[in-house]
Parts: structure tokens; sequence; C-alpha cells
């Protein structure tokens, strides 16, 4: 033993050179303390040679350290340790990052991929979010605070519609499944929480046995309705939080982080647990910290935007003003419409929008208006528009009164107008073409009928305005009148012939006239024999008698005022006046 | 507070569930037996004037269609080996297990529970078998979960036994 060997061994002495006598002495003393003094050489020798120390304590320190841990101080073991390990690392980094890069990829390598994955699943619940709400007006209220504040929007969503609450959370004990602590918001109503952590605890093994995977992967969360219970597994706890709600992925991100922080603070309650509770009642405010209520809606108090304000007026005039020129321009285009259907001779049978472009359709009589005058008047742009108006004949009376001019060419002074069916024709035309328009007339449609009262034979216009004079005071006419004799008769027979077509029977009233010098009685009988004269030789061209009614008016009837001899040349004459009859009440 | 994580192991209908159902708090349905192979239970046993809490894996019994998951075992402080003594092969079963579970995690304390002591006429089971058992150092314990007898006794029994063990 050292210490023994210590204690006995005396320290060498000088001493006297021994008698002989001695010499034996001196062998003994040898024989006895020798060992023992190379003994203490060999121990000088370890203390004084540090490559002896070193490999003494080499041989023990592992479990010099074990012994340590082992009387429960491991945290003075760690605060001696913790800077030299810091900056052994620190160094190892420095020379050749590789090699610790090596060590941590095992480690490294999950944990990124689960950060990567937690990752993509915020991003999709955000964009989740985002198509919900991108097409309500909240969402266009959002739309236009992502623009004003110039963050994405899908964030502007989360801030907004972040709803859901944490109402209970669980820290339970990983090895044994047995609640450690327990927390739960106001009025929310719990069942035993050490059931219900090793109901989860159970339900977690049976997960992993079932599905087969390995220790280190787990049921993350479990949905029943509208509640779930998200997970989230450490080396010696688990905290477990039951959400009403949809909490966003950065939830967990918060329960890692508390959940490390337990790790790390309660390292050794976790460790040696055996079953107390109390050391983790110390866990409950950061437990609490989980109990949120995640709802942010933005306070009333807040300062108006201004921005979104102008924003959204812009937008509204914007919309207004779509609006309005959408419904000018259906206004205008049913103007049009509503135009074309005004016109005699066409016929809108619908007319719309669709793709793109507006669309009439109907028909429409080629005498009618050209709807491309109307285009022009309300401003609208023909290649906007396509005009579909199928041909057709038109019984609107003032397309059939043009048809009917088109066709019969009236004479100048007639007038044709068509109105139910019947073409009514006036004023003064021969007797060939009112002949002719009785023929053709109804052959034209739309006329069924034709009304000739109003139209007077130009032959009767002739002879009425015909004035035959004579010498004063006598009863045969003035010389050189044989033309207009003949005219006379001329016109008397094709007002016959006319007359007999027509169904009719005329009569020409054959009126003589005198001036006002002489006596009435014989002015009476002198425009007696006057229109006698006149009857007679018309009798002898062969106009019927009976279609000649002569008689004397004497001065009743001048025909101009005899202010001069002139006029008064023109009272001393014969004048026609035709009446026509229906040919069955002729006299 | 102490809590501990109690197992309850035994083969299939020797009445483990009978025992807690009138013994113990009881949250869940009966159903998870079958679905998952486990019921949590709680049962709070008085000792030494101290509260402690044995939280109960009802775990399902074995049988041809079941096998227990020995993974529910983890981190148990105690578990309570119950046999039906009216069918002999409850008991050798029960040894068996007992000799898995030992393998798995030894040292934990366990009580052998004797159930249907009301049906004693009808026990099977070869009773110097059960003393000479009893002579090794296993605790057993006679109890009815229809009379209750034996039934709260079994559950201290354990308890104490759990608060001794070390672990």
């Amino acid at each position: 033993m050292p210490e023994q060997a210590q204690r006995r061994a005396p320290v060498p002495q000088p001493v006297e050179k021994p008698e002989t006598g001695d010499r034996a002495f001196e062998e003994l003393r040898h024989i006895i303390v020798s060992p023992e003094q190379e003994q203490i050489v060999e121990i000088r020798s370890r203390l004084e040679d540090p490559g002896r120390r070193i490999e003494d304590v080499s041989s023990v320190v592992a479990e010099a350290i074990q012994m340590r841990r082992d009387q429960g101080d491991a945290a003075a073991l760690s605060d001696a340790l913790t800077p030299t390990i810091q900056e052994t690392l620190r160094e190892s980094v420095r020379k050749d990052p590789h090699v610790l890069a090596d060590a941590l990829f095992p480690v490294m390598g999950p944990a990124i991929r689960k950060s990567i994955t937690e990752t993509l699943r915020s991003m999709l619940e955000s964009f989740n979010e985002a198509l919900e709400h991108s097409i309500s007006w909240r969402g266009i209220q959002w739309r236009i605070e992502a623009m004003r504040t110039g963050k994405p929007f899908a964030e502007i969503v989360l801030m907004h519609s972040l709803l859901f609450r944490a109402e209970q959370v669980f820290l339970i004990h990983r090895e044994t499944g047995l609640a450690l602590n327990h927390v739960t918001a106001a009025a929310v109503a719990t069942q035993d929480p050490s059931m219900v952590a090793g109901m989860l605890s159970a339900i977690q093994q049976f997960v992993r046995d079932s599905f087969g995977s390995n220790r280190e992967e787990s049921l993350d969360s479990m949905a029943v309705g509208g509640l779930e219970v998200w997970i989230e597994e450490g080396p010696h706890a688990v905290l477990a939080a039951v959400i009403r709600g949809h909490a966003p992925a950065a939830y967990r991100v918060e329960m890692k982080e508390i959940l490390e922080s337990v790790e790390a603070d309660f390292g050794a309650p976790l460790e040696k647990f055996a079953g107390d509770s109390g050391p983790f009642r110390a866990a409950d405010a950061r437990l609490q910290n989980l109990l949120v209520t995640h709802y942010r809606e933005r306070p009333k108090s807040e300062r108006k935007p201004r921005l979104a304000i102008a924003a959204g007026a812009l937008l509204l005039a914007i919309l207004v003003a779509w609006v309005s020129w959408v419904t000018y321009e259906a206004h205008r285009w049913s103007q049009f419409a509503r135009s074309l259907a005004a016109h005699p001779g066409i016929v809108v049978t619908s007319y719309g929008k669709s793709g793109g472009r507006w669309h009439v359709r109907g028909f429409r009589d080629p005498l009618a208006g050209d709807p491309s005058d109307d285009l022009a008047r309300l401003g609208l742009d023909a290649n906007d528009a396509s005009l579909d108006l199928a041909p057709f004949y038109s019984l609107d009376d003032a397309i059939v009164t043009r048809r009917a001019t088109n066709l019969l060419a009236p004479p100048s002074g007639v007038m044709l107008a068509e109105h139910a069916g019947t073409l009514a024709a006036s004023g003064a035309a021969s007797a060939a073409w009112i002949e002719g328009l009785r023929q053709r007339a109804p052959l034209i449609p739309g006329v069924s009928s034709v009304d000739t009262t109003q139209l007077r034979a130009a032959e009767i216009v002739s002879l009425e305005s015909a004035v035959l004079t004579f010498p004063v005071g006598r009863a045969d006419l003035d010389p050189g009148q044989q033309a207009e004799i003949a005219r006379v008769a001329s016109d008397l027979r094709a007002i016959q012939q006319f007359a007999s077509h027509t169904d009719q029977k005329a009569v020409a009233s054959i009126v003589g006239h005198t001036d006002t010098t002489g006596i009435e009685g014989t002015n009476q009988v002198l425009s007696n024999q006057r229109a006698g004269t006149v009857a007679a030789i018309l009798e002898r061209d062969g106009i019927p008698e009976d279609a000649l009614a002569p008689r004397g008016v004497g001065t009743t009837q001048p025909l101009r005022s005899e202010d001069n001899e002139e006029n008064r040349h023109l009272n001393r004459s014969v004048t026609f006046h035709v009446n026509l009859f229906p040919a069955s009440s002729a006299p | 507070m102490i809590q501990k994580k109690v197992c309850m192991l035994g083969s299939f209908s020797v009445g483990k569930t009978s025992l807690v159902r009138r013994f113990v708090e009881s949250i869940f349905d009966e159903k998870y037996h079958t679905t998952i192979g486990v019921k949590v239970d709680k049962k709070v046993v008085k000792l030494g004037g101290e509260d402690i809490t044995l939280v109960l894996w009802d775990i399902h019994g074995e049988d041809v269609f079941q096998k227990m998951r020995m993974t529910y075992l983890r981190g148990m402080s105690g578990y309570l080996l119950v046999v039906d003594p009216t069918r002999r092969q409850t008991l050798e079963d029960a040894l068996s297990l007992q000799e898995r579970v030992k393998e798995a995690t030894p040292g934990i304390p366990c009580i052998l529970v004797l159930n249907k002591h009301d049906l004693l006429k009808e026990w099977e089971i070869d009773l110097d078998r059960i003393a000479a058992i009893e002579q090794r150092g296993q605790p057993v314990i006679r109890t009815s979960a229809k009379t209750g007898q034996g039934v709260e006794d079994a559950f201290s029994r354990l308890a104490g036994a759990m608060l001794q063990s070390p672990s």
C-alpha cells in the first residue's frame, strides 16, 4: 500500500561509515529497508514524471467522471467541462468542418427533413386559406391591405383568420404515460388527466406498433370532429394539446419550443421520474402559454386606412364606370333595335350580345330604309354588330304605297296611298293610265282593292278647261276654233269610253254664256242657242245625244268680270262640265 | 401526488375487467380492449396516509386471436397477474406470461391474483402449487370481483410493494 509505505519508510539519513561489526547490521538493514526504498524511488519517479502521471490518470479518468455523476453532482461536472468542450468543438470545426458534419449527419438529416415538411405544410395551409378567402368581400379587403402594406396576401389572410383555441395541454412522461402536468382553458370540461394521458400514450404506442414505424416516428395529431389533438414527443416527455378549430403549423413550432425548454429545464426530474409529478408544477406557466385563442381581428380604434379607402373608391369608380359603359352600350344597341323596328318594312325578331358582338335578327323589305343610316345616326360602329335581316314583302302601308308607286309609275299630279289593302289614287290621270291602274294594282303584294274616287280623268280636266267663243249677239262660233272643237270631241269620246269601262255614265253639260250687253231676256235665249250650236256640232261628230246636256245661263255665270273687251269676249262663250253617275242610277 | 403505472395482466376472461369495473374510476368504453388492446383506468389507494394514484392499464387478455403488446408494459411500476382458478390453464398462462415480463423488465413488483374466490368449489388449480409459489416469495391474493373480497387489498399490496421497490 503506498500510504503504508509512506508511513513506514524512514527518510534516508546520512550515516557514519560503519564499523566492521556494523557491516552485518548494515546488510541486515539493507535487506529490510531496501524493498521499501525501491518503492519510494518508484513512487517518486511516478510523481515527478509527467508521462507516468498521465498514464495513471488516464486509467481512471472515465470511472472518476462516472462516479462524480453518480454522486449527483452532474451540474458541477457540466460546468467544468462545458468551456473545454465548446472550445474543442469550435477548434474541430475550424480545422475540419467535415468531421463534425459527418458525426451530426444522422441527427441533422431527420431534423432538417422534419423542418422542411413542417414548412411546406405551413405553406400549403396558407395557400388553402388564401384560396378560400380570395373571392369573398373580406378577401378583397385583405387583398387591398396586402397591396397597401406590401405583405404577401397569404400572410394577411393568416394574420386575420387564425381562429383556434387550444383548450387543454398535457405534459406526459414518455416512458410511463403518466401525466406530469395538465392545464386547461377557462370553462372547458375535462376528463381525468391521468387516464387521458395514459390512453393517449397507449394510442401512441398502438399506432407505432401497428404501423411499423420506428421509435422516433410517432402519431403527430388526431382529429375528432372539430377537435384536434396535436402531439409532440421529446426524449423524455410528450406534449399533447387539445385544439378546437384549426391551428396553423406555427403552433407546432411553439409546442416544440416549449417541449424543448421543458426537456432542458426538467432533465433530471424527467430522467428519474418515479411517479411524483410535484416538480413539474413549475412548468405550469409555460404550458399556460400554449393555451391560446389565436384570433386576431383588427381593432376598431385602428387608424382609418386612407390608402385602402382611396383604392377602394378607385376600384368602385372603375366598377361604376364599367357598369355604366356596359349599360350605355346596351342602351344604344337597344335604341338601334327599336329604331330599326320603327322603320316601315323592317321587323326585328331578336337582338343581344354574344361572343363580344351584338346581333340583330329579323326581316327587311327591299324597299325599307337602310339600317346603316340608323347606325351612323346613333354613332354605332357597324363592325361591332352583325345584322341578319332576311328579305320579305312587307304589308306595311308605307311600303305597299312605295311598291305601288314604283310599279305603276303614276303621272305627275297623281298621288297613291295604300291603307288596309286599298290603294287610293288621287289627282288627274289619263283615262288609259287609270284603266291600267285598275287592272294592275290588285296584282301588287299588299293591295287587294283600288279606290279611284279621288282620281279624275285628265280628259275631263281638259274638257272642263275648254272655252268656245262667239261674236257679239250671234250664236255661231267665232271662226278658227275647229281644232278646239276637235279636241273637245276627242275628250268627250275618251270620257265616254272611260265611263263605260268604269261602269259609269258620263253626261257633259254644255253651258252657254253671254256678256252683259243687251237685254237680259235676249241674252238667255242667245245663251241657249249658243249651247245648242255646240251640241249640234258635237252630235254631228258622233257624240251621242244623251251624253250631252246643252243649257244657257245668260249672264248669270260670267267667266270673267267685264272690265275690258277681252274679258267681255270670253263671257260670250260655251263651257263644259262633266257629271259621272253610276251606270245603274244614271238619268 | 404519487402516480404509478400498473398493468393488469392475465389470460382472456379471467376477470381483469370485472375487477376494474367495480373498484376503479373509469371513463373509457370497454371497446378499447378489442380495438387497441388496452383501456386505461385509475385507482386511488391510501397508503400510510398518502394517496397514491394507480393508473391502471387493463390490457386485453391474450387469446388465439390477439397477442398482448409488450410495448404497453413500458414504464410500469408493478402489475397484477390475474388468474381464473376455475380454469387451470389460466395459471399456466399467467406464469408463462410472468416469465416473459420478468425477462423484458426484471424486478417489477407483481401480485398474483386468484380471482373468482366466490366460486371456490369450482377451482381447478393445484393449491399446493400455489403454496409453493407463495413460498418462493410471490405474493398471492384471493379476490372476488363479485363480492369485492380482496380487491382493495390487492391494489394496496401492490402499491406498497411498488413504493418499496427502487424503480
